[in-house]
């Protein structure tokens, strides 16, 4: 346990150190984190006024504030949880960059891991006036008790680490093919609809969202958002930490059992 | 060899204005595209993959516009229908400008930093015109034809029949977009002589291109005017989109053609500037 603190603790001050360094192109890559969730509440915005009224569908009702409370929190956790290894590894398999990192006594991951850190703590702290601003500007409702939104801190961090695991499982495809652009399109379709990121869940199809939630991307996306907006009944939250649980699971088992097996094929492409 | 003979400097104004100079640089632009397009065979898997990421992009935007149309049938006085030829269009000109424009400004802003501008200054050409036309990035245009296919069917659906105006009108605005967004890019790649390191203003461009999937009306105020005036997205898509689907009055047509002409003006007075500050190789 001593020896990981301090593994983390020396690549988290590594992965500071550069982000500092280039901290103006780090924020510009953190905005993309806005433009998705505003766009969708806009779509939104202007279908709740062309009926005049919310939009209820499966048992839940959204009025103008609810949307606007829903992709806040959403652009909020969803920079929280955001991971994007998969377009990064295929660029050091192809270049060969990835083979002095093999070498080294430790996976990759972990120094990977503490860049996404750093960068989540350096871009929240410069994000935060302009969430703030968003917030004031756009009058969301409020969550029903602020004790909700405490609720959801550890289906947060579940979603987060799941992702992640799941991410990197994505990216250690490239060791066979670099060429990724389709697959990590198809990952970005899937967790649009699944993740509830261009609508909520409630609002879709049926079937679509019996779809989500028996796929890890329902617990990796809307679950923690509609927890701290109390949108969850208690025994449905008991049920989500379980499934976020089984796929964060899964997930550790699938990457090793693909990074096992894509090592194996690794050439180094640039060597 | 059908090279075009090299002429001095000097007199390549003149020889610009008239005819012979138009021929000679359009016979130039199609060298500098044949050679491109033969480096670029060597990738054609690329075509495909990026056919393939494109319509998964599609098909998120469609889902994304059809689970909103379900609860309401017009957004901001725009139909399902007209929403979808707006779509095809953000997706003609993504393919348009990924093709020709993008990969020539990504270049200058490497050359500028790494000095081998000079190379394309000692020829015996327009630098602009040699910045600008050196490369053609050919399997970009997927999304061209993807866009293409679907404003064939999304204008088969509005059942307004394609009149020779709107074919017109449409055809101008495209250009005008075109000339628009060119004139952008090249403003922010001049940029690039003074302050060395500007390629992430890129991705405010993208940023932005991004809004322009969906009808500009839907945004607030505020962002409607940035859209229109300072990152000119609307004039890009909105606009070409409007000419297609029949909803568009000659005076925006009119705006549109104007715009561009000024911004090509402004940025290549600007581009002339910003090369005197150019200091070469090592420097």
């Amino acid at each position: 346990m001593r020896y990981w603190l301090r593994v983390y603790r020396v690549h988290l001050r590594v992965a500071w150190a550069l982000m500092m360094q280039y901290r103006f192109s780090t924020l510009i890559w953190a905005v993309w984190g806005f433009v998705g969730p505003l766009i969708s509440l806009a779509v939104w915005t202007a279908a709740t006024q062309a009926r005049g009224s919310g939009v209820s569908g499966n048992g839940q009702r959204f009025d103008q504030a609810d949307f606007a409370a829903y992709f806040l929190v959403f652009m909020i956790f969803g920079h929280l949880t955001m991971s994007w290894d998969a377009f990064e590894f295929a660029y050091r398999v192809r270049t060969g960059s990835l083979s002095p990192q093999l070498l080294r006594p430790l996976h990759p991951i972990h120094a990977d891991a503490s860049f996404n850190v750093g960068f989540k703590a350096l871009t929240t702290a410069l994000l935060l006036p302009a969430w703030l601003v968003l917030f004031v500007v756009l009058h969301p409702a409020p969550p029903p008790s602020y004790a909700n939104v405490a609720l959801a801190a550890p289906a947060l961090v579940l979603a987060g680490i799941t992702r992640y695991i799941w991410q990197y499982a994505l990216a250690a495809i490239a060791f066979w093919t670099t060429r990724v652009d389709a697959i990590n399109q198809l990952y970005y379709v899937l967790d649009s609809f699944l993740a509830g990121r261009i609508a909520p869940i409630a609002l879709m199809p049926l079937w679509l969202g019996l779809l989500a939630r028996y796929t890890p991307f329902y617990g990796m996306g809307a679950f923690p958002v509609e927890i701290a907006l109390g949108r969850v009944s208690l025994p449905a939250a008991a049920l989500g930490l379980i499934s976020q649980m089984f796929w964060l699971a899964a997930g550790i088992v699938v990457f090793r059992l693909v990074w096992a097996a894509g090592v194996k094929q690794y050439s180094a492409v640039g060597a | 060899m059908d090279e075009p003979r090299v002429a001095p400097a000097t007199t390549l104004r003149s020889r610009f204005a008239g005819v012979a100079g138009a021929i000679r640089y359009a016979r130039i632009v199609t060298v500098f595209y044949r050679t491109s397009i033969q480096a670029e065979m060597e990738y054609r898997a690329d075509f495909f993959a990026r056919v393939l990421a494109s319509l998964l992009g599609l098909l998120t935007t469609i889902g994304s516009l059809s689970i909103a149309y379900s609860y309401t049938d017009n957004l901001k006085g725009w139909t399902f229908s007209e929403a979808m030829v707006l779509l095809s269009v953000y997706y003609l000109m993504d393919g348009l400008i990924e093709m020709l424009i993008g990969p020539n400004m990504r270049q200058i802003t490497s050359q500028v930093r790494e000095g081998t501008l000079d190379f394309v200054l000692l020829k015996p050409l327009d630098a602009q015109f040699m910045a600008s036309f050196r490369s053609l990035n050919v399997w970009r245009a997927a999304s061209a034809v993807i866009g293409l296919g679907l404003s064939v069917y999304s204008i088969g659906r509005l059942s307004i029949g394609a009149g020779l105006l709107q074919a017109v009108s449409f055809a101008a605005t495209l250009a005008a977009g075109l000339t628009i967004i060119y004139s952008f890019w090249l403003f922010l790649v001049t940029l690039t002589f003074w302050f060395v390191r500007v390629d992430n203003i890129e991705q405010i461009v993208w940023q932005a291109f991004e809004a322009g999937r969906y009808p500009v009306e839907i945004y607030p105020r505020w962002l409607q005017g940035t859209l229109t005036y300072a990152i000119p997205v609307a004039f890009v898509i909105t606009v070409p989109a409007r000419a297609l689907a029949g909803r568009l009055t000659g005076m925006t047509v009119l705006v549109a053609l104007i715009l561009a002409a000024c911004m090509l003006a402004l940025v290549t007075l600007f581009w002339r500037v910003g090369l005197r500050n150019y200091t070469g190789a090592s420097a």
